[in-house]
């Protein structure tokens, strides 16, 4: 198994993953690690009508997935993973799911967290678990869809929030 | 061109702007609409045609997802028409190689939409602040207002990037047009299909099929042996 | 107490309401405002005109989804909320219901219409074009907006007759399969469109149209290259700057 993309989107399953990054990775398999969504069946459902009956659809919760990741099931397959936030990012390293990379795609605003793109928006808390993140040898970008360039997240961070 | 065409101009890069993203999306936003509409404004529909069949696939495979925010195909053919008739006219040019030349000066400064809109969706920013302060203070009739008023914001965007595409884009193009005209006569034709075929084939790289390549290819080949064969 | 049904001329101004959906679009909460004035008419034929102030809070956040998918959203949402105040049980309510489905719906729009129809629609526009003939934007604009205005109305009804159960209607259609069949036969349109360009051009230059399949590969290339995310502007300014050096050259 190859994980092709690992990718931190409020939105989860929504178009700039089906879209613009599964053809750009050439991804065949999803896999959703989200301790909500895993026990909400009705959720689940939609998600799996808005993908293509060609790309496989895992979702279950941060272990679950961890373990199905560390399993001979997806050998073949072509992974993209996504999170919710940076939170569960961390979670799944400590789990033991081991990725080069981690993009950051959608971060949606709430109270207390500063702007720093159009998309990402982060707190202190963020910013420190993705410093984690970083210490176990992740490069943390950040770039919506394929068609932006590349940005480090420490770039990001010194431009400053607003 | 009279005063009159360029403001009959304008309502047309303000309508089709609209189109892209704030009201009814019914694609008259797209190059192979917008264009020859201007032309037709302008009195040369197939200028309009021609600018947008150039255009029409460039980016169509970037789609409008979320806060992403592709280039503004839409002006640039706005654009791009109203230069190859209003320079044409005052140099008494017209014909394939006015239209390229347009085309590719329009490209570029599409850069600016993408500037503008983004102002736009920023100063809309405030005014879905006061209409949500409006909703929670339970005004819906002023939440309904501060709403429509966001279509002044890119209407006006949209108006922007036309004026400055037409704008700097003339002037280049009055300047340069005399030099290249005579080698883009050479390469007229061939330069026209070129463009149309660097669209699709930026549209066949971005679409999301398993079996693309093999399709396009049989398609080709059989299309080619069936003219071939005639 | 008994449920509100909201009558035809209501569903008739909120079909009118979704072509404003993106009017006051925003980095901040992107069709929040936008999805409140959809629902408004409803909303007033359930509570009147005093709208109750949790109901505004709870649908004037942050809200996204696919432009002509809002009025399924805004359908069901409508139907949960006068259940619910009907006092019937609900096993997802109205509030939940639109923060669960509006990214997967997005998604699948996304798929449908600006990946599947409209590329489609164009590709057709574009083979009319080529024979110079005006007809072109007119056959793109009715072959996408059929299916396109068609879908806001079905989806406006459907979600409100159907509730919860729209979802799973919806994904009996298979729409993302739907997708991939229309992204094929746009490709096998891009193939055609392509084959005639090059044969028409050799025509021009006094070719032989064996020479046409030389820009197969050239075409290759360029998609490949698009694919690794290289701009629409830089594959037009290689093109044009080459050819412009071949006219000098010979």
């Amino acid at each position: 198994m190859s994980i092709v993309l690992t990718r931190i989107d409020s939105r989860l399953v929504h178009g700039q993953v089906l879209e613009a990054w599964v053809p750009y990775v050439n991804a065949d398999c999803i896999v959703v690690a989200n301790d909500e969504v895993a026990g909400a069946s009705f959720q689940r459902m939609v998600m799996q009508a808005a993908v293509p009956s060609s790309i496989k659809l895992i979702i279950g919760t941060l272990e679950e997935t961890a373990n199905i990741l560390s399993s001979a099931d997806l050998l073949k397959k072509r992974v993209l993973l996504l999170f919710t936030c940076s939170k569960d990012a961390l979670k799944a390293c400590e789990l033991g799911v081991s990725y080069a990379k981690l993009n950051l795609g959608n971060m949606h605003s709430s109270a207390g967290k500063d702007r720093y793109t159009c998309t990402i928006a982060l707190d202190q808390h963020d910013i420190e678990t993705l410093q984690q993140i970083e210490d176990q040898g992740v490069t943390v970008v950040s770039q919506c869809v394929p068609a932006d360039w590349e940005q480090s997240w420490r770039k990001l961070i010194r431009s400053g929030g607003r | 061109m009279v005063v009159g065409d360029y403001l009959l101009a304008g309502l047309v890069a303000m309508l089709t702007g609209l189109d892209r993203v704030a009201l009814v999306q019914i694609m008259i936003s797209r190059p192979l609409v917008a264009a020859p509409l201007t032309g037709w404004v302008l009195g040369s529909p197939l200028v309009g045609l021609e600018v947008g069949m150039l255009l029409e696939l460039l980016w169509l495979g970037r789609l409008p997802v979320g806060a992403a925010i592709p280039p503004d195909d839409t002006q640039v053919a706005v654009g791009a028409t109203v230069m190859a008739i209003s320079v044409g006219h005052m140099l008494n040019l017209s014909g394939m190689p006015m239209v390229i030349l347009s085309v590719l000066i329009a490209i570029p400064l599409g850069k600016f939409g993408q500037v503008f809109d983004r102002l736009a969706r920023h100063a809309n920013d405030r005014l879905a602040v006061s209409g949500q302060n409006a909703l929670l203070a339970g005004d819906t009739n002023g939440l309904e207002r501060y709403h429509l008023f966001g279509l002044v914001s890119f209407a006006l965007a949209s108006l922007a990037t036309a004026v400055v595409i037409v704008l700097v884009g003339s002037f280049v193009l009055y300047s340069v047009t005399p030099l290249l005209i005579g080698t883009l006569r050479e390469a007229g034709l061939s330069l026209q299909y070129s463009l149309i075929l660097v669209g699709a084939a930026s549209l066949l790289g971005t679409i999301n099929v398993n079996r693309s390549l093999s399709l396009f290819c049989a398609a080709f080949t059989g299309t080619m042996l069936v003219l071939w064969m005639r | 107490m008994k449920e509100i049904r909201l009558s035809w001329l209501t569903f008739l101004r909120m079909y009118l309401r979704s072509f404003l959906l993106q009017a006051s679009w925003n980095f901040e909460n992107l069709q929040n405002l936008g999805f409140f004035y959809l629902m408004l008419p409803g909303l007033r034929d359930i509570y009147g005109d005093e709208i109750p102030a949790d109901v505004c809070q709870r649908h004037g956040t942050y809200f996204n989804t696919h432009p002509y998918f809002a009025p399924l959203v805004a359908g069901t949402t409508l139907r949960l909320e006068s259940l619910s105040i009907a006092g019937a049980e609900s096993a997802v309510d109205a509030e939940t219901y639109k923060k669960m489905v509006m990214a997967p719906l997005a998604a699948m729009g996304d798929a449908l219409f600006w990946g599947g129809v409209r590329p489609l629609a164009a590709l057709v526009g574009l083979l009319i074009a080529s024979q110079g003939s005006l007809w072109a934007p007119l056959v793109f604009l009715v072959l996408f907006n059929l299916p396109h205005l068609l879908f806001r109305g079905t989806g406006l009804i459907l979600g409100y007759v159907q509730e919860l159960r729209a979802i799973e209607t919806i994904q009996k259609w298979h729409l993302p399969d739907l997708a991939i069949r229309l992204k094929e036969s746009t490709t096998v349109l891009i193939g055609v469109l392509c084959a005639y360009l090059s044969f028409k051009g050799c025509e021009h230059q006094d070719l032989s149209a064996v020479w046409g399949f030389v820009l197969l590969p050239i075409v290759l290339l360029f998609a490949w290259l698009a694919h690794k995310g290289v701009t629409s502007l830089f594959l037009v300014l290689l093109t044009t700057g080459s050819l412009l050096l071949l006219a000098l050259l010979f």
